[in-house]
């Protein structure tokens, strides 16, 4: 019997189906019988003891997962662990998806989840490349920013600061964290409104106002930056 | 119902704009106005640098590494 998690969440109520691993893996990768294959046919041969079904889920989200978790705690090695208990949760709970659910949907619910689970454990709202929003002098504002360059880092914390050191990943980072995950599930992930909020157990309302409110910071970081 | 074409377009209209979705017939404000323009224009610059983001890999590894650790039920098929 498969283990029942505490923080196990119903997959939310939707009826599409996913195609957001297509494109990720590469056709030699994949076990002939699964290519094509629905997520919700990877799922019902995972349910039935296959562990190609297992991998082909795993491949198919590993990317958009991690990313997502990646730019919420902004730390590589904490994403991949979140990440990892993003999959276990989700695949240890095979048994109970619902087939007319979208599994998109849930598996970024799940991510979400932990990933608020992560940021409460370290008691921090934010998590900024380039200071606390909320830094009231140019040295408080420089004492809590994460460092991008400069001496001292190792070659992990070289290749973070170069992937998320673009001024979009920048300003990004300077989101809160609702505003944050909200806009990477529309822009970058082209998830629906609808499925946000879903994922996020947020009224629809809230999820609209986020992104727009989210839009109107990410420009003025962009243009003050331009300017 | 009919948008009257001096009628400025709303944030939902902007996005839907920039994604190529916003019915022709409100797209036509576009050419009257500037500042709907300047807006929808900005939003769609917006929108492009967002899509071009990337989508990060975890360390190689990472798909056995998950496997090792799930419950895999027994064959049924």
């Amino acid at each position: 019997m498969l283990r029942t998690y505490d923080r196990f969440v119903a997959p939310p109520r939707d009826t599409a189906t996913s195609n957001a691993g297509d494109g990720v893996i590469g056709a030699k990768d994949r076990p002939s019988n699964l290519t094509g294959a629905s997520d919700q046919d990877v799922v019902a041969s995972a349910v039935r003891g296959h562990e190609t079904a297992f991998r082909e889920l795993v491949r198919r989200y590993e990317r958009p997962v991690f990313s997502l978790l990646y730019r919420m705690v902004r730390d590589r090695a904490l994403a991949e662990d979140l990440a990892q208990e993003t999959f276990i949760k989700v695949l240890n709970g095979l048994a109970s998806y619902r087939p007319e659910f979208k599994f998109s949907s849930w598996i970024f619910k799940v991510a979400n989840n932990v990933a608020i689970d992560q940021l409460r454990k370290r008691g921090v709202d934010t998590v900024s490349m380039d200071g606390a929003p909320d830094a009231t002098t140019p040295d408080a504002r420089a004492a809590s920013a994460l460092q991008l360059s400069g001496h001292g880092e190792d070659p992990l914390q070289e290749v973070e600061a170069r992937e998320l050191g673009t001024a979009i990943e920048r300003a990004i980072g300077r989101l809160r964290p609702e505003y944050r995950r909200c806009i990477v599930l529309r822009h970058v992930e082209g998830h629906s409104y609808d499925e946000i909020a879903q994922m996020l157990d947020l009224p629809l309302g809230t999820v609209k106002t986020y992104i727009h409110r989210a839009r109107n910071e990410l420009r003025g970081y962009l243009e003050d930056r331009r300017a | 119902m009919c948008e009257p074409l001096d009628q400025h377009l709303n944030p939902d209209e902007i996005e839907l704009w920039a994604l190529g979705l916003l019915p022709a017939a409100r797209a036509l404000h576009l050419a009257e106005c500037a500042a709907c323009l300047t807006a929808a224009e900005r939003e769609r610059k917006l929108f492009r640098e967002l899509a071009q983001l990337e989508r990060f890999a975890p360390s190689a590894g990472f798909v056995d590494r998950v496997i090792a650790r799930v419950q895999i039920p027994a064959r049924t098929v």
